[in-house]
């Protein structure tokens, strides 16, 4: 369809819609063209499910910090140095925006102490020392366990409050993650073999605001030949804010 | 026919003072209507990172307009808002003097919803029975019956609901409406505490939600102020608010802790129950009346 | 019978007459605008100020002034102070249409006008205004009915046979009826601000209210009368009646002065005298009510040369009509304390005009009334010659 925009020559809503795609292609190609060796497996282990630790050893921060001394078990023991945090539990409630790609390693060796995330163990001696977030942290408000935070608000709370106190770190959601652009396959609705006010039209009917701000950026308003793009200098004389054919 | 007439009148006599009788013993005490085991909400101050995500969750499930403003644009958090017409939960935020090691100022979010008091003074108020406090907890607004009065405005003490003042023939009074459709199914929760990325909005059992607050105080005394809002406030909400700060900094009200309608519910039934006074009353009349009456005859004829 | 009232048949279209119809005029174009654009579009109502004008005077206001028809009708039917008769016509007249605009007033000021009839069916018992919207909706047909017979009198013929022949045998009825539901919702209407303890003024706040409003409707019933018997007789150039309205005003004293008792005792218990004295709006506000509404003109009225002279007798009357309308005001609106607004509320330009509308268009039907009904008793001054 861009293609298609470009030969009529036509501007605003090229652009409009440009941004619009661009936003769609770079997702759509970050999955589809490369992905991360590692990606797929870190998905695999984000979708397992879990079963809930409902009873856990109740120690202070210190004291573990020591018995993980003691235990030897530091950073080097780590299983795995990257995480998607895309697990079916938050999902089943909200799903506005993307995982997040948490790099665990890079995280450990900034924090060194295991104990600061990890911060308590299980009651029952015979589980492993160590357990991921998901393990005690599922529903929010479930009944059996109602001291304890789902898992969502524990991601965000210690996160953001790490990243707070360190001054380090994103605090904005877009920080961690991607927005979900919903698929506007489903959302455009066009004739077939639509002109091209009609498309800029559709565009608008949700984008109001952004084709108000179009019409204030140098792609709406300048005028004359473009004198400076090399080999296109005399393609366009006029310049867009002198044609009236999109000026509706 | 004037026989007659008198006959009634002593009749009306008697019952008047039997009306009297019943309505000393109609004077009882005031009782609580609460719901015993109703759900409420924990909203911890101290969590809310003031994303205004509870608004746009609230805005969606209730079906709302689109805001003016979208709900990412954290400017609007420069003014303080109240619950209107079109949204029946907003965020405020406060510099309260809390500031962190590096004395930059610490905001204070508090979101602000209708509270879904145990003994509400906008369901005592409404005089058509529009508003009902549920088992749930909570407090439905039922438009059938609506008559546009807002007595209910007037009677809630924490100003919450809101009316569609442009509407000429069929306004509503807006408020949150606890997701009633939602928390009454198994397993529902009310959509901001859904939405909420910290859990500063806490769904349960009020009970429990007094518990894990005490909890929650008690771990860590020097993050929370000692009082749970709504505990006790006007005989208790099914919304309650755990702080950092003190209350009357983020614009809490000290308010009594007797329910609103105790008062008003019971002078209008001791003075109204079975309309023992307005019998008695016009028992007592028509027996003055009579008298007068009968004097004026004797009178006339003599 | 020591009295027989007639119509004045008195011209009509006299030049206030006309005044009247011209705020009628301006009060229907802003209530057409309210059932156009909505309640908004006229008014200065907001979420924290959801009562304005239109609740404090068209219906708190009106109520209490038409309490000279329960007042009236008690103390010349009920306990039979015969002479007093002359009276009890206009002052029903009077609440009749002061009733029938009470409910206009609502009609304008609820949202949803057409489910007025809605408590009538759907009922909650808890709240003082079910009661007091059951009391209003009674009690405007009975005295509907209480003034059929006048009505009938001036149709005449066959009509008149049969309205006395209707209402003559069961009047006592509606006589008393009418004093019982008087009662209970002019109480009832001071109920109605107990539900907002944290919102109204300490000063006003009190567990008293209903008892207070109660006395003070009571207290302004004969002073609405002496009020309107003497601008009707100066307006139409009728004799007027000094002898009937003198010793009314001696029963005055006393329920003015029991109200006057109980309130300020009420200030004293509760130890709020303190506000008085602040110098807020609210304070000065309750001063005026209090000063100028009630204690002074009381003081006035135990003088027996300002209850015999017209002029002075009519001035302390309308102190106290003021006192009480400014009572409903304070309490509604004065007193009324939104912990959240951002902006106080001041009535818009629509509400004052409704507002006048209204009043206009009752003193329209009124003079309508006495001019071609049997109301007014008193004969037409002789044109001196
Ligand atoms: S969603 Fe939660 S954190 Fe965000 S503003 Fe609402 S209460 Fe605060
Ligand atoms: S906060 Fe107000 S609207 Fe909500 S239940 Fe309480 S009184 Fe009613
Ligand atoms: S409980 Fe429901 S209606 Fe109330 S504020 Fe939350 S989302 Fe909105």
């Amino acid at each position: 369809m861009i293609r298609l925009l470009n030969r009529q020559g036509v501007s605003v809503f090229a652009v409009v819609s440009a941004m619009l795609f661009c936003c769609n292609s770079t997702q759509a190609s970050s999955t589809s063209e490369w992905t991360a060796p590692d990606q797929e497996a870190a998905k695999e282990f984000a979708a397992l499910p879990v079963e809930l630790i409902v009873n856990i050893k109740d120690e202070s921060p210190y004291e573990r910090s020591l018995r993980l001394l003691d235990q030897g078990l530091s950073i080097k023991d780590m299983p795995s140095h990257y995480f998607l945090l895309d697990s079916p539990i938050i999902k089943k409630q909200e799903d506005r925006y993307g995982p997040v790609r948490f790099m665990h390693a890079k995280h450990a060796r900034l924090v060194r102490d295991c104990a600061v995330c990890h911060h308590y163990r299980p009651e029952d001696p015979a589980v492993k020392e160590i357990n991921r977030c998901s393990a005690c942290h599922q529903d929010a408000f479930d009944p059996r366990v109602v001291d304890r935070t789902g898992l969502k608000a524990a991601y965000h709370l210690q996160c953001m409050e790490c990243h707070r106190e360190m001054a380090k770190g994103p605090l904005s959601c877009t920080g961690c993650h991607d927005k979900k652009i919903p698929d506007h396959v489903k959302l455009i609705k066009l004739v077939d073999k639509p002109e091209p006010s009609q498309v800029t039209e559709e565009c608008l009917r949700c984008h109001e605001n952004q084709g108000r701000d179009m019409l204030k950026t140098a792609h709406w308003l300048w005028r004359g030949p473009s004198t400076h793009t090399v080999g296109r200098s005399k393609e366009i004389e006029i310049g867009k804010g002198t044609i009236a054919f999109n000026n509706y | 026919m004037k026989l007659n007439r008198r006959n009634f009148f002593k009749l009306a006599g008697v019952a008047g003072a039997g009306a009297l009788a019943t309505g000393a013993k109609t004077a009882e005490a005031w009782e609580s209507k609460a719901p015993k085991d109703p759900f409420g909400c924990l909203v911890d101050l101290s969590r809310c990172v003031g994303c205004r995500k509870c608004e746009q969750g609230c805005n969606e499930v209730n079906k709302l307009l689109p805001p003016e403003r979208p709900f990412v644009d954290m400017l609007l958090l420069n003014e303080k808002r109240r619950p209107d017409a079109n949204s029946y939960t907003v965020v405020n935020r406060y510099f309260t003097g809390k500031s962190d090691e590096q004395d930059h100022l610490l905001p204070t979010y508090v979101k602000i919803q209708c509270m879904h008091c145990q003994d509400p003074a906008c369901v005592s108020a409404c005089l058509v029975g529009a508003l009902t406090k549920k088992e749930s907890g909570a407090v439905h607004y039922d438009v059938s019956k609506c008559i546009g009065c807002r007595y209910c405005m007037v009677a809630c003490p924490f100003e919450i609901p809101a009316y569609e003042y442009f509407d000429p023939l069929t306004p509503r009074v807006r408020k949150c409406t606890f997701c009633f459709e939602r928390i009454e199914k198994e397993g529902g929760v009310p959509a901001c505490a859904a939405i909420c990325p910290v859990e500063a909005i806490t769904f349960g059992k009020r009970s429990s939600l007094l518990d894990q607050a005490r909890t929650r105080m008690k771990k860590d005394p020097a993050r929370y102020i000692d009082h749970i809002y709504g505990e006790h406030e006007v005989g208790g909400t099914s919304w309650l608010y755990l702080s950092d700060v003190e209350f009357n900094k983020v614009d809490f009200q000290d308010l009594p802790s007797e329910p609103i309608p105790k008062l008003p519910e019971t002078i209008q039934h001791s003075l109204f129950s079975y309309l023992w006074s307005p019998i008695a009353l016009f028992g007592v009349l028509s027996v003055v009346m009579a008298n007068a009456k009968s004097k004026k005859n004797k009178e006339d004829e003599s | 019978m020591s009295h027989s009232p007639s119509a004045t048949h008195s011209k009509f279209f006299t030049p206030g007459v006309w005044v009247m119809l011209v705020f009628m005029f301006i009060g229907a174009v802003a209530v057409a605008a309210r059932f156009t654009w909505g309640i908004g579009s006229v008014t200065n109502l907001d979420n924290s100020h959801p009562w304005g004008l239109w609740i404090g005077i068209d219906v708190a206001t009106g109520v209490a002034l038409a309490a000279g028809g329960f007042t009236t009708s008690f103390l010349a039917h009920i306990i039979g102070r015969h002479h007093y008769e002359v009276i009890v016509r206009p002052a029903i007249l009077t609440a009749m249409l002061g009733y029938t605009f009470v409910v206009l007033g609502l009609l304008v000021d609820i949202g949803r006008t057409w489910a007025i009839w809605k408590p009538i069916f759907s009922w909650n018992t808890n709240s003082a205004l079910f009661e007091v919207a059951m009391c209003v909706l009674v009690y405007l047909h009975v005295l509907y009915f209480e003034f059929a017979p006048t009505v009938g009198e001036g149709i005449g013929g066959r009509v008149k046979t049969l309205v006395t022949a209707v209402t003559d045998k069961i009047m006592w009825i509606f006589i008393i009826l009418g004093v019982v539901l008087s009662c209970m919702h002019q109480s009832s209407l001071g109920t109605l601000m107990l539900i907002a303890p944290t919102k109204l003024h300490p000063l006003w706040y009190t567990p008293l209210l209903p008892l207070l409003f109660l006395t003070s409707a009571i207290a302004v019933g004969f002073p609405m009368v002496v009020f309107e018997t003497t601008l009707v007789s100066s307006s139409l150039k009728l004799d007027s009646e000094m002898k009937i309205l003198t010793p009314l005003t001696r029963i005055t004293i006393f329920i003015l002065g029991l109200y006057m008792v109980l309130k300020v005792g009420d200030l004293v218990y509760r130890d709020v005298l303190g506000y008085l004295l602040d110098g807020s709006t609210q304070s000065n506000s309750f001063l005026v009510e209090l000063g100028f509404g009630v204690i002074l003109p009381w003081l006035l009225l135990i003088t027996p040369g300002v209850r015999k002279s017209r002029g002075m007798l009519f001035f302390t009357c309308c102190l106290i009509v003021g006192g009480v309308v400014l009572n409903r005001i304070n309490v509604f609106l004065v007193g009324y304390h939104s912990p959240y607004a951002q902006t106080s509320y001041f009535p818009a330009i629509g509400e004052i005009v409704v507002t006048a509308g209204l009043i206009a268009a009752l003193m329209f039907l009124y003079r309508l009334a006495v001019t071609f009904l049997p109301v007014l008793s008193a004969s037409k001054q002789e044109v001196s010659s």
